[in-house]
């Protein structure tokens, strides 16, 4: 049988295909994620967290010592771990309405107290795994469940800048971006560099992924595509809002 | 008799579809019947299940841990309904569905069994959309507290929303329920466990620069590798992936080996290898 070099090596073999739905961007995101785990080399003492919503499909994603918890206690949790254990790599990974809206106190902590570990989030503006309700990353006009014409702003606000608003808060020394997964080089390579701030022990790391969630959009991979790619990045612009010299 | 009925397939096969109208008949018929759908966290692709018990008397609590009648109608399911079966369950299972190799792992627990070509039946006779409901069929030959005239009924009154936009449904579905019984009632048990043999689907292509090699245990026909690709040398191909959709294949005429289809698979159902 041919060989498969497209599966990263630090993904269970045994719990593929995996959990996502089909198209998902999420899942695209965690193939890049595993393949910059490969390159650097850090499977075997890397830690992973993921939430509840559609990232808790990944509890079995990663031949890597996995734990779950509820909306955004990644980030505490892996903290706590990375406290007890230095030499460790933990990544706290998470979704939008878990990071930015239920479980947000921590988020915001943990930047501004400089916590060296890395927290990866999913802006694939809904929460996913309930069935499409409006997230705090809903766009401006976007239908949700719960925002059947469309997200008012005037009643419940604009979407939220993550990344940008974490840069306020946080020290020099982190590391704090916005990529897609659908741009595989930007978004590995921000992967790469959020993963290599934490393996130089310089600070907190943070990066948020804009990712298609086909199901609850209701489009079609084309449509899902141009959502993504040309709608959010409108409004949610790629960059990095901030970084050390050392990896820039 | 209480019955306890488990029934397992992938979502969009239809399994909660079945068990509305099996609970829905049995209620008619005058039973007590208490039905629990089960579905994985996932928003998509994963096992459905459905819980359900028929009985005269009062029903204390919908689960169970063994049940009489075991239904599956895929591969993936066969693991999750292992649990279910003792000596005395009937397996009722999709042979035309279900991998040889995967419902014989289960040999040492299936003691009594219905092997029924749903899938072929549906397809060749009727529509692939109705092998469920001749499952159904096949199950309702068994449950005689459930008049068969109260799961025709049910049957149409459940679909009978589909059945205004197509009316030729009502036929068809109709014909299915009745052909499932009737090959319950002509059926000779066996001691052999039949199933489908496995897949041969040419898995690799080449020019003289590139291999393309896709994997059908993985790939979901998202599409994605057909919009990715800048020459367009890739297309959907009439066989199927392991969730039953579509799957790519590629014109090697056209392929340049730029690995972007590989790239962007979220699944990491194709490979790219330059000679
Ligand atoms: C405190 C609390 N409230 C609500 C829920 C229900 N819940 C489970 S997953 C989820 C949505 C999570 O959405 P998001 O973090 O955006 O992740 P996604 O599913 O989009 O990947 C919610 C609201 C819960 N588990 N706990
Ligand atoms: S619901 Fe959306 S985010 Fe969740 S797995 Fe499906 S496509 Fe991905
Ligand atoms: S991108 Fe992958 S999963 Fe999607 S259709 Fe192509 S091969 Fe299948
Ligand atoms: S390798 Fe490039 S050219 Fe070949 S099928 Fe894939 S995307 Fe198309």
């Amino acid at each position: 049988m041919a060989e498969n070099n497209n599966f990263p090596k630090s993904w269970k073999k045994s719990s593929k295909p995996h959990k996502f739905c089909p198209g998902c961007g999420q899942s695209l995101a965690l193939k890049n994620l595993g393949f910059v785990i490969d390159e650097l080399q850090i499977a075997d003492k890397t830690v992973y967290a993921c939430d509840i919503g559609c990232s808790l499909l990944t509890w079995d994603m990663f031949e890597i010592d996995t734990i779950q918890t509820h909306h955004g206690r990644v980030v505490p949790t892996m903290v706590g771990f990375k406290l007890a254990k230095p030499s460790a790599i933990t990544i706290a990974f998470m979704g939008d309405g878990g990071g930015y809206a239920i479980g947000a106190q921590h988020l915001i902590n943990a930047a501004m107290r400089d916590d060296p570990i890395t927290a990866i989030l999913i802006n694939n503006a809904n929460y996913a795994m309930t069935g499409g309700q409006m997230a705090p990353t809903t766009l401006v006009g976007q239908k949700a469940t719960t925002a059947p014409n469309g997200r008012d702003w005037q009643k419940v606000g604009k979407p939220i800048h993550g990344p940008e608003m974490l840069a306020e808060i946080a020290q020099e020394g982190s590391y704090i971006a916005r990529t897609i997964s659908t741009d595989i080089a930007d978004c590995k390579t921000k992967i790469r560099k959020a993963l290599q701030n934490q393996i130089d022990g310089r600070g907190f790391s943070f990066i948020e992924i804009i990712s298609m969630c086909p199901v609850n959009w209701h489009t079609d991979a084309l449509q899902s595509l141009d959502f993504s790619e040309k709608e959010m990045t409108k409004v949610y612009p790629l960059g990095e809002f901030k970084c050390p010299q050392k990896l820039a | 008799m209480p019955a306890k009925i488990i029934i397992a397939g992938e979502g969009g096969q239809g399994v909660q579809t079945i068990a509305k109208i099996l609970t829905k008949a049995a209620k008619k018929s005058g039973k007590n019947v208490s039905y629990l759908p089960s579905f994985g966290v996932e928003q998509r692709g994963g096992v459905s299940l459905a819980y359900i018990q028929v009985s005269s008397r009062p029903i204390p609590y919908p689960r169970f841990s063994k049940a009489d009648f075991v239904v599956t109608l895929s591969s993936r399911s066969c693991e999750t309904i292992k649990n279910f079966i003792s000596d005395n369950s009937l397996v009722i299972y999709d042979s035309a569905e279900i991998y040889e190799k995967d419902i014989n792992e289960l040999k040492a627990e299936i003691k009594r069994f219905v092997a029924v070509p749903a899938k072929n039946i549906a397809s060749e006779k009727l529509s692939t959309k109705v092998a469920n409901i001749i499952i159904l069929g096949v199950l309702s030959a068994q449950l005689k507290d459930i008049s068969f005239q109260d799961f025709q009924d049910t049957v149409l009154m459940e679909l009978a929303a589909k059945i205004k936009i197509k009316p030729e449904l009502k036929e068809l579905n109709n014909s299915a329920l009745q052909m499932g019984a009737e090959f319950a009632q002509n059926y000779e048990s066996s001691d052999h466990l039949t199933g489908k043999s496995p897949d041969e689907t040419v898995r690799s292509f080449e020019n003289d620069k590139v291999k393309w090699t896709r994997f059908p245990e993985y790939c979901k026909g998202c599409s994605l590798c057909i919009l990715s690709c800048p020459v367009k040398a890739i297309t959907f191909a009439k066989d199927l992936n392991f969730l039953g959709t579509p799957m790519p294949i590629v014109d090697m005429e056209k392929c340049i080996g730029c690995g972007k289809c590989m790239q962007i698979c979220p699944d990491g159902a194709i490979n790219v290898e330059k000679k």
